[in-house]
């Protein structure tokens, strides 16, 4: 399974979302669940699924999905498919 | 985090009778009366009058007590004394309502009792069954706060350090168990809960409705998850097993303790309701700070789950 597959399945599993509402672009204006207590939970899937534990400096940074992939790309995890 | 400053059963007994009123759980009434001195009342019938309220009860009686202080009669003095342990609503700023099955839960410093009093003999008056799941509440406060994502070094030093205590103390009803429950949901007022608690607060309500006969409450819940939930979270990539072996916490001697407390039966009956509430449980705040991600696949691993 590539990462960006992990990373699809896990955000859909921390958020309670579906397939359909899906997007590298959705922000978290667009999730009712993407709350302080999702953002821990995202947090430890993340650490869990890819081995980089989040700083608080990373974790307030990201605003849409897609800012993970990149936070997770300057680490050194392809997300090129 | 302020709280309540501990006075003695003797500074108790001095307080003025002609402005202080207590309010008393059923079950413990019969010996209250026999020690002190004070006007028995109830929530619906003390004044915003009122010096000073000492109210002797479980976390229901002490969150009615400090809600009703909070909201109607800031100016009176409010004294807790716990007559069970596990919930720590004595030393703890939220105050937990049960609205028709649903927890009505809230925060604020306005909601700390201004003293609290330990009186062990209350430990003497709780069913045997009732003060082991107490100690299970108590538990499930104490290691889920030290495995909490939020919980930081000197937190989990705190909290592994109550643990060895909390080990040393058998189950049941030793009173050494009012000061260890209230260090434990101190600290775990510093960080979080975890699934143990999300489960607890998602079920009870309907559990207590289709079994009115069984006491079904919060601390059975705790006691009957602690060990497939500890079981749970040792899996996966092993952080909580990593935690509790870094600060030398005695993962033996504690899931020793979670098999003690588990109810085989009550998790066969709480199982189907598990099932049918699982999304409900997820979205539950606590569980969304559990040491590991709780995913809706996971409903698979508790119904598999059996005790060792």
């Amino acid at each position: 399974m590539n990462n960006h597959q992990k990373l699809k399945d896990l955000l859909l599993d921390v958020f309670l979302i579906g397939e359909s509402e899906y997007s590298l672009e959705i922000s978290q204006e667009d999730i009712e669940t993407w709350d302080s207590m999702g953002l821990v939970a995202m947090a430890v899937g993340i650490e869990e699924t890819f081995g980089h534990h989040l700083t608080q400096e990373e974790a307030l940074s990201i605003r849409k999905f897609q800012d993970i992939v990149d936070i997770l790309s300057t680490k050194g995890m392809s997300f090129d498919d | 985090m302020t709280k309540p400053v501990e006075i003695s059963f003797d500074d108790l007994r001095r307080l003025p009778k002609e402005s202080t009123e207590l309010w008393v759980q059923p079950s413990v009434r019969q010996r209250v009366e026999q020690v002190l001195r004070f006007r028995v009342s109830e929530p619906k019938k003390t004044t915003r009058e009122t010096k000073c309220v000492i109210v002797i009860g479980g976390g229901t009686l002490l969150d009615a007590a400090k809600a009703w202080r909070a909201d109607q009669s800031p100016a009176t003095r409010l004294i807790a004394v716990p007559s069970i342990w596990g919930s720590g609503a004595e030393v703890s700023p939220i105050v937990v309502a049960n609205d028709l099955g649903q927890k009505d839960i809230r925060m604020d410093d306005r909601f700390l009792p201004d003293q609290v009093v330990y009186w062990p003999e209350l430990a003497d008056d709780i069913p045997g069954d009732l003060a082991r799941t107490a100690c299970g509440d108590s538990w499930s406060h104490a290691l889920e706060g030290f495995l909490s994502p939020l919980a930081d070094d000197a937190l989990r030093n705190e909290i592994a350090e109550l643990i060895s205590r909390m080990l040393n103390t058998p189950l049941g009803n030793s009173p050494r168990w009012f000061k260890l429950s209230a260090e434990a949901c101190g600290a775990q007022a510093c960080s979080s809960v975890g699934l143990v608690h999300g489960i607890a607060h998602t079920l009870e309500g309907p559990l207590r409705t289709s079994f009115p006969d069984q006491r079904w409450g919060h601390a059975k819940l705790c006691s009957s998850f602690l060990a497939p939930v500890m079981a749970f979270n040792g899996q996966g990539d092993g952080k909580s097993n990593r935690l509790l072996a870094q600060y030398g916490v005695d993962k033996k001697g504690v899931l020793k303790i979670a098999r003690e407390l588990h109810d085989a039966s009550a998790y066969r009956t709480a199982l189907p309701f598990l099932i049918d509430n699982w999304r409900t449980i997820l979205r539950d705040q606590c569980t969304r700070t559990n040491v590991r991600l709780v995913r809706p696949s996971d409903l698979e691993f508790f119904e598999r789950w059996i005790a060792e």
